[in-house]
């Protein structure tokens, strides 16, 4: 069954080319039926045993080895689930089967990423999710150097992560080791060179500043359904690989880097909110805005901090949601609008209501309002950084709250609000299927903000690998 | 796993209504409203009515006394041991919860006849209905997490109600000015909860109340500093007022309910609320005073330079704010929260009756613009009158006993500088209080002809359903001072004997008794009425008063017209050095360090790409093809290697 969560889209994607090319509203059904039926697989399936087949035994054991567990991986197989019905119910592109297709491509390997418990089998799937990005960059937007940028950055991530993860095989004797012991010993020469490899990954991939240079084109090219995805949960793929494999695999490493990746944190944090607010691309204001809460979630993650990393598992929920309501709804003022431009745009809020609240909810839960998902990732990882004596970081943090206020606010008036531009076009409000995409973002939301301990007390939320965290740091 | 989130067993019903009535209303609203318009006005206000209703029968809750404590207290969501949401009623939130509710419920009704007509009546409704939820949390909470999502939202709901004419550019601007200012705020409370969970490892009111002696004095003083922030900022303290004069681009019932009566008074609840802090730190409270007296002052001096009817209230109401910090910061709690109670009234009352006379005028704001409406309008010189005595502190009316009680009680906890800035914040009151009536009502109309209390809008409500609320907030006003005639034994100190009974006591007996000071009080306030008469009212000044105004406004010194240039220093100094520092990061880290590498190899990548194309095909998908089939071999070579190990 876990495999199915895999394959299920990847092969649903395939047959999709069975679909006459014109059949877009059968492509969009069937992409939400299979994202659903993933959802559901995933929701229900906290109990499901590991699936694992041998596989190699020389040079070193791996096995496809995939598990669905109770911990971060189930919550964020959820939220991908979840985002990607979302997004593909409201794919407004050309050829919008092929598109559909490359979403569940996407949805597929990034699920692989979530569930792999072997190394080797995360490192496959990591370099798959790069596929359907890119051939969407090429097929589907104007800008060829974005595509370029985004293939070197991510190839150069992709290709040190697979070497790391062969080195890993070679040196440690096999690569069926995230989230479950014993943790095998590798020399310290070798654990620096392969945790290097896995770090680089992690920070392209997020990522974090200054390795973020792919991030903002292919943000702003790419189309809403699909940047949304890439924002909200692949940006993911780093984060949990730094908690899962890298707090676990390296801790010692890690140890020696925090105040290297702590600092890279912080300036991405502030540099983030800065760039965010004198951005004229709608889509480029929540680029770097990404950008500066990414920092904050590798802040807490740096922090190993018990209610930091709590905090921070929130947030990435939080902020997987929220970013795919920010991009939609980037994406339906792009639709009707036919432009990204600030200074253009403005005033749109007078004939579609139901658009305007959609974007001032999401943006009210980035910047941080109490009461919704943000919030309370925010506070609880601000709270576990003071109490780790990290005083500066804090104050930094909050400062930039304030920021996040005034650039999301300038976002949500510059179009929604002021005069109606008289040269753009008078577009209907949001449709029914818009809004209903919509609402279960919202309800999540609304349900992480006002009781995250949902994540803890319904499924336990850390299987060894979270609770081993704090540990981790005790002993080294 | 959902019923983790919601599982909540009703211990008190009643409470739980009030509180989420007005939410329900507001969601029930925003999803109907295009269709249902002027009859989600009559909606919204039934629902805030009802919450009045459940909130009066929820006084017997309040009231009682139970283990330790008085008041019911209704957990709702665990996060953490330490880290949970509930809802406490006791006296002192009671009284903020009545007041929301039932002064709230004569503005919107007020509401349904000034915005008759507006065609997104029924979102207006939603937000009010919305900000009395968010301001029930704020107040209803019992710890300091409720507290900080409730003073979130009220600054939402300050931010979507200032902005409700969103397509005019000032609205927009002013809403984001407040939103921003008061998430500054919310970034102290913040910081004052690390601190407290840090070292105590609770947030909820008692915890930490219980334990304020394992504090540190510096540690307390940092809590109650960062505390004082979110004050500052949500009461339009100095230097963080510069949004309120600013939010009354909003329309004239929001600036009666939340920037008068509820919202901007948290600040003072919440110094009320947190009593054992400020009664362990006498630094905290020297400074709170300190900075409530320069408001009070500043607000006033501001007063003097106004031409808006409505900023001409709006520094006003930021002034009796500063006596209202004044008194709960130096420790006479009791006596600032009887301002605060009698300032709802009196103030809603200006406010509301500014908007019959703007109404009537035809969205007309400007004094100078106004002059001769006392025959006019009779209905609106009453309310503005009553008002006006009223903030001047005349006896009887309200202000009267609060203003007094503040003056007083900042004497007793001895702080005589602070009482002789109070004294002169109340002649200027006076002052520039009556400069606004006389001038608005006063001598000859400069207003074009055919103008009434019946005339200016074409769309028609009655006019009762403005009239009546200002009249129904008459009352408190003359009459609520009464509550506190008795010292110890009156029914207001009896009424905060269980919040207030244990908490600070003044200093040792003063020379001078209350009735002196309220001599004092009375004799200067009754100075700047006299001052004000001569200068806008004797006939002479009336005849040529059109002049006259022109001529004050030409002279008037930049120190005023500017407010002080508070504006432009926070622009300055907060403002424009992020937007500077966020362009510098875009024009050279961004694109000519960041960018300037990798736009090389970009380069250089296609150079081998040409390089490559001269001997392959030429099209940029081919490279999609060749990295789809480098992972598929790869990946087919392990399987291989798998199959034949």
């Amino acid at each position: 069954m876990i495999t199915a969560l895999i394959l299920g889209p990847i092969l649903g994607g395939l047959l999709l080319f069975a679909l006459p090319r014109t059949a877009d509203a059968a492509a969009r059904a069937c992409g939400v039926v299979l994202a659903l039926a993933a959802l559901v697989v995933t929701l229900t399936g906290s109990t499901l045993p590991d699936e694992s087949i041998a596989w190699l035994q020389r040079p070193f054991i791996a096995n496809y080895h995939v598990g669905l567990g109770q911990g971060l991986g189930f919550w964020l197989v959820a939220l991908l689930n979840l985002c990607t019905m979302c997004a593909i119910a409201v794919i407004k592109v050309p050829r919008v089967r092929d598109f559909t297709a490359l979403m569940l491509l996407l949805e597929g390997s990034m699920a692989g990423v979530f569930l792999a418990r072997d190394l080797l089998v995360f490192a496959l799937f990591w370099d798959l999710m790069l596929l359907p990005v890119f051939l969407v960059l090429i097929g589907w937007c104007g800008h060829a150097t974005a595509a370029w940028k985004y293939l070197i950055y991510n190839v150069l991530g992709g290709l040190t992560l697979l070497l790391a993860t062969a080195a890993f095989g070679i040196a440690a004797g096999t690569t069926d080791v995230i989230g479950h012991g014993p943790i095998p010993v590798l020399t310290p020469t070798w654990a620096a060179w392969i945790f290097a490899g896995f770090a680089f990954a992690f920070l392209v991939k997020t990522p974090v500043w200054p390795f973020h240079g792919w991030m903002p084109e292919t943000y702003v090219e790419l189309p809403a359904p699909m940047v949304a995805l890439v924002s909200g949960i692949q940006s993911k793929a780093g984060l949990y690989g730094f908690l899962v494999i890298a707090w676990v695999l390296f801790a010692e490493q890690m140890h020696a880097m925090v105040p290297v990746f702590g600092s890279l944190a912080v300036i991405g944090l502030v540099y983030g909110g800065c760039m965010a607010l004198v951005q004229s691309d709608i889509k480029r204001v929540v680029a770097y805005s990404s950008l500066s809460h990414l920092g904050l979630i590798l802040l807490a993650i740096m922090s190993g901090q018990p209610l930091a990393l709590q905090g921070a598992i929130v947030y990435m929920l939080a902020h997987g949601l929220f970013n795919v309501a920010l991009f939609l709804g980037l994406g339906f003022v792009e639709v009707r609008e036919g432009t990204r431009v600030l200074s253009r745009l403005g005033g749109l809020g007078v004939s579609n209501p139901r658009l305007a609240g959609a974007l001032i909810f999401a943006a009210l839960a980035a910047l941080g309002l109490p009461g919704l998902g943000g919030f309370s990732g925010e506070l609880l990882i601000l709270t576990g950084l003071y109490q780790a004596g990290d005083y500066w970081q804090t104050i930094v943090a909050l400062l930039v709250i304030i920021v996040a206020a005034a650039y999301m606010l300038r976002l949500f008036q510059g179009t929604m609000q002021g005069p109606v531009s008289d040269d753009l076009p008078q577009r209907p409000d949001l449709s029914a299927v818009e809004v209903l995409a919509l609402i279960p973002l919202a309800a999540m939301i609304v349900l992480l903000g006002v009781n995250p301990s949902v994540l803890s007390s319904g499924v336990e939320p850390s299987n060894a690998v979270i609770h081993a965290l704090p540990l981790q740091k005790e002993r080294a | 796993m959902l019923h983790h989130a919601v599982g909540i067993s009703a211990h008190y019903p009643l409470l739980l209504a009030t509180w989420l009535l007005p939410l329900a209303g507001a969601l029930l609203l925003w999803s109907t409203g295009p269709r249902i318009q002027a009859k989600g006005a009559v909606l919204g206000t039934t629902v805030l009515g009802a919450a009045f209703v459940t909130a009066l029968l929820s006084i017997p809750d309040a009231l009682r006394a139970a283990d330790g404590y008085v008041g019911a207290q209704q957990p709702l969501v665990t996060w953490l041991p330490g880290m949970s949401l509930g809802l406490l009623l006791d006296p002192l939130s009671l009284l903020w919860t009545l007041v929301i509710t039932g002064v709230g419920f004569l503005i919107h009704v007020y509401s349904i006849g000034y915005l008759a007509g507006d065609r997104a009546i029924a979102r207006f409704f939603a937000y009010l209905n919305f900000f009395v939820f968010a301001m029930l949390t704020l107040v209803l909470s019992d710890n300091f997490l409720g507290l900080l999502v409730g003073w979130g939202l009220v600054g939402l709901a300050s931010y979507f109600l200032i902005g409700f004419w969103f397509e005019k550019p000032s609205a927009v601007a002013a809403s984001r000015k407040a939103f921003v200012i008061n998430v500054a705020g919310d970034v102290g409370i913040m910081l004052a909860i690390f601190i407290l969970f840090a070292q105590l490892g609770t947030l909820s009111y008692g915890g930490v109340f219980a334990h304020v002696a394992q504090l540190s004095p510096s540690t307390l003083l940092a809590v109650c500093l960062f505390l004082f922030v979110g004050c500052a900022a949500k009461s339009a303290q100095v230097p963080l007022h510069t949004w309120l004069p600013d939010a009354m681009e909003g329309p004239t019932p929001v600036s009666a309910l939340i920037h008068a009566a509820t919202m901007v008074t948290a600040g003072v609840y919440l110094i009320a609320r947190c009593h054992p802090l400020w009664d362990a730190s006498p630094d905290a409270r020297a400074f709170v005073g300190v900075v409530g007296a320069i408001t009070a002052l500043v607000g006033a001096i501001l007063g003097l330079g106004q031409w808006d009817i409505k900023r001409i209230l709006a520094y006003s109401t930021m002034s009796q704010i500063g006596y209202m910090i004044m008194g709960v910061g130096v420790g006479a709690y009791q006596a600032g929260v009887l301002h605060f109670f009698a300032h709802a009234f009196f103030k809603a009352q200006l406010f509301l009756g500014a908007g019959i006379i703007i109404h009537a005028l035809g969205d007309e704001q400007d004094i100078r613009r106004m002059g001769g409406l006392a025959r006019k309008m009779p209905f609106a010189l009453l309310a503005m009158l009553t008002g006006t005595l009223a903030i001047c502190g005349i006896f009887p009316f309200s202000g009267f006993f609060s203003k007094d009680a503040i003056l007083y009680g900042v004497l007793e906890h001895g702080h005589p500088y602070l009482y002789f800035i109070g004294v002169l914040t109340a002649a200027i009151t006076a002052y520039y209080m009556f400069r606004m009536l006389f001038v608005v009502f006063a001598g000859q109309a400069r207003t074009p002809a055919s103008v009434g209390e019946h005339a200016g809008h074409a769309h028609h409500a009655p006019a009762w359903l403005m009239q009546l609320p200002v009249a129904l907030l008459i009352v408190p006003t003359i009459g609520i001072g009464w509550l506190a005639i008795g010292g110890e034994q009156s029914p207001w100190a009896r009424f905060f004997e269980p919040i207030f009974g244990a908490s600070l006591q003044p200093l040792a007996r003063l020379g001078m008794s209350e009735a002196t000071s309220s001599l004092v009080v009375t004799s200067v306030v009754l100075l700047g009425i006299a001052t004000a008469f001569f200068v806008y009212a004797t006939p002479q000044a009336l005849r040529n008063a059109p002049e006259r105004l022109q001529r004050e406004g030409q002279r008037m010194p930049g120190m005023l017209t500017h407010a002080f240039y508070f504006d432009d220093a926070l622009d300055g100094l907060f403002v424009q050095p992020t937007r500077a520092l966020g362009r510098f990061c875009a024009a050279t880290v961004e694109r000519d360090v960041l960018d300037g590498g990798v736009h090389d190899i970009t380069v250089g990548a296609r150079w081998l790409g040409h390089f490559f194309r001269s001997f392959q095909t030429g099209f940029v998908r081919a490279y999609a093809l060749v990295l789809a089939l480098g992972v598929a071999a790869f990946a087919a070579y392990y399987v291989l290697v798998g199959v034949t190990r």
